[in-house]
């Protein structure tokens, strides 16, 4: 599960966070704003499924954490 | 021995313990006039108005309360809670001390009430609902104190636990106590306030239930 | 294994339906936006998600309402594209019950398109200059109006397209209240058994219903700052919701403050079932007693049934089932590790 560590989760949560300004300021309102503000969906839904995602992340650390345990244990144990 | 001679029998040994050690009461007595004074002297500026007169007597009386209480499971050594445990029924045994507390509480809200309202004034208008709200407050804050620092005593850290915990729970009563006493001051105009009296009477219902079914499961050890 | 796949279809069904099905037409605004009373004036009225055009513009119909006794119907009712037309309108000298000023409802209705409404759309003034007679408030009374039936959201002026966030916002709370109850459940189990089996269970519903009402919370003051103007305007359920998040971090601390593992466990079981206990007043009782944002606000703490009609319903209960099945399955894999990292610790 190296794919789940730190880095890249911490490149897109700065990728977002840089671009989001940048997309706002191309409109002078802000494009949530907008009429039907369809975009706040979207952001909510977003904010749902990175929670949901952020929850499985800590979830699979943990995991992980204990497999590592689990493998020591046996390796002590066939020594 | 049955319940009604267990119940007055720990609640005499509350008050005998009370005046034995009669620092620990002289000094929340001293808390309160001490909080009333700084309070009053922080305060100089916005007074007069009476919303700020109620919140500051409520964050006065819930400070002393929470001070009052906390003591009555930690001053109680180990030993002697054992000792206690295998004597009397631990039903009996919180029904003593909340009911000793509450009388604790309804003495030093009347003493923040009165030193209160003689350095800042007294914006109550309806004395009988006001005396109403002050019981009705006391039980409340007695009983969540009381099962929530018997929770707080089996643990280490427990003057900050017991702030943590008690906060949220006890923030029902607060709000409706501040509703309710800002009626007795006139400062909201309300006539249906009784559906308030219900509510409180019930949150304090619902507690003292729990606090009953519940603290055997605290006490064991 | 089948619960955990019907959880994740609801909720596509839930996203696709909540996205896909478009809002009902409505009046996005008008212009101008107030008048003087004997004038004739020329309303714009522009259209959300409206076709306007679709019909030939005599059998579009507005008028502008006080009440139900007082309304006055457009005269000659001009299409210029599917979200603009332009309505004609002689606007009687008297105001409705002499008063000096009024607000009044835009009402349309087209064959197709259906009924709108926007709420106090034009200021009407008295103009005390003119002192005739003429024009009456109930000449055409509002009558045969167009009601459509069809699969979309009801339109709402200023939330717009943010109702669909019922299925997405609101879903959270009822996911909330379904962890914790089933939390207090097991708590409740491990102080008549107390295996730790219970308290591993409780944990991990906790902790689940936790994040339901972090997400609750975040969503709703994304929500709330384009909707109400401010993230956090102290709503009483924001504040209450606040507190009840407090109650259930307050028991992770009470957990971790203890040496011994049983006894933080039963200690936490019954703070645990005296704070849901608290709970229920700090949701239910006391948003009752103040002013608040949220809908069905005064007397009635969940929602009223005009915030939602049939196709709504359609969408937001399968949206609730599909959240709490995907909570439970959070829920049993956090459990499933606690139980390993027992298991694991009573080897040492």
């Amino acid at each position: 599960m190296k794919f789940f560590k730190t880095p890249r989760i911490l490149t897109l949560i700065l990728f977002l966070v840089i671009h989001l300004p940048l997309l706002q300021a191309q409109g002078n309102r802000d494009f949530m704003r907008e009429t039907g503000k369809i975009y706040v969906v979207i952001g909510v839904i977003l904010i749902i499924f990175i929670g949901i995602v952020l929850n499985l992340i800590r979830l699979d650390r943990k995991l992980t954490k204990l497999e590592h345990q689990l493998n020591e244990e046996k390796n002590e144990q066939s020594h | 021995m049955n319940f009604f001679s267990q119940f007055f029998t720990l609640l005499k040994k509350e008050f005998i313990i009370e005046f034995r050690q009669r620092y620990a009461i002289s000094g929340i007595v001293l808390y309160v006039f001490s909080m009333v004074f700084v309070v009053y002297v922080a305060s100089i500026s916005i007074k007069g108005q009476a919303q700020v007169w109620n919140i500051l007597f409520w964050l006065i009386v819930l400070f002393a309360g929470i001070n009052a209480v906390v003591k009555s499971f930690v001053q109680e050594s180990g030993a002697r809670q054992l000792y206690y445990y295998q004597l009397v029924d631990p039903s009996t045994l919180v029904l003593a001390k909340v009911t000793y507390n509450t009388l604790l509480l309804l003495v030093l809200n009347l003493l923040a009430y009165g030193t209160f309202s003689l350095v800042a004034g007294n914006p109550v208008k309806d004395l009988g609902l006001f005396a109403l709200v002050i019981l009705l407050g006391s039980i409340g804050f007695a009983i969540a104190f009381t099962f929530i620092s018997s929770i707080a005593a089996k643990a280490n850290n427990s003057a900050t636990l017991v702030a943590i915990l008690s906060f949220p729970v006890i923030l029902p009563i607060l709000l409706t106590l501040l509703r309710l006493s800002s009626i007795a001051l006139r400062v909201i105009q309300d006539t249906a306030f009784q559906k308030d009296i219900i509510n409180l009477l019930a949150i304090d219902g619902i507690l003292i239930a729990l606090t009953f079914v519940l603290f055997p499961y605290i006490w064991r050890d | 294994m089948w619960w955990k796949t019907t959880s994740v279809l609801i909720l596509i069904y839930v996203i696709i339906a909540g996205i896909g099905v478009p809002l009902k037409p409505g009046i996005d605004r008008v212009a101008p936006l107030s008048s003087k009373a004997g004038q004739s004036i020329e309303l714009q009225v522009f259209g959300y998600n409206s076709t306007f055009s679709e019909t030939a513009s005599e059998k579009i119909r507005v008028w502008l309402e006080f009440d139900s006794l007082h309304a006055i119907q457009s005269g000659k009712v001009d299409v210029k594209n599917d979200t603009t037309l332009l309505a004609s309108f002689q606007i009687p000298a008297r105001l409705p019950q002499n008063k000096q000023s009024v607000l009044l409802n835009v009402i349309v209705d087209h064959p197709t398109n259906g009924v709108s409404l926007l709420p106090a759309a034009l200021e009407v003034l008295a103009d005390t200059a003119v002192n005739t007679d003429a024009g009456n408030w109930n000449e055409h009374p509002i009558s045969q109006l167009h009601v459509i039936k069809d699969f979309s959201y009801p339109y709402r002026n200023v939330i717009y397209e943010t109702i669909r966030n019922t299925y997405f916002h609101v879903p959270m709370w009822f996911a909330l209240m379904f962890m914790f109850i089933a939390s207090v459940y097991y708590s409740i189990q491990y102080l008549r058994n107390p295996v730790a089996e219970n308290d591993r269970r409780a944990v991990a519903f906790t902790e689940t219903g936790l994040l339901f009402g972090f997400l609750g919370l975040v969503t709703g003051m994304l929500w709330a700052h384009y909707a109400w103007g401010k993230a956090w305007s102290n709503d009483i359920k924001q504040l209450m919701t606040a507190v009840a998040l407090l109650v259930y971090l307050a028991y992770f601390i009470l957990r971790a403050s203890f040496d011994e593992p049983e006894k933080g466990a039963r200690l936490a079981a019954v703070y645990n079932i005296f704070a849901f206990s608290s709970l229920v007043p700090l949701l239910y009782i006391i948003p009752r007693m103040f002013a608040s944002l949220h809908p069905g606000a005064t007397g009635n703490p969940a929602f009223g049934s005009e915030d939602l009609d049939n196709t709504m319903r359609l969408v937001f209960y399968p949206s609730i089932i599909g959240f709490t099945m995907l909570g439970v399955w959070m829920a049993q894999i956090r459990y499933r590790s606690l139980r390993l990292r027992d298991r694991l610790a009573d080897i040492d």
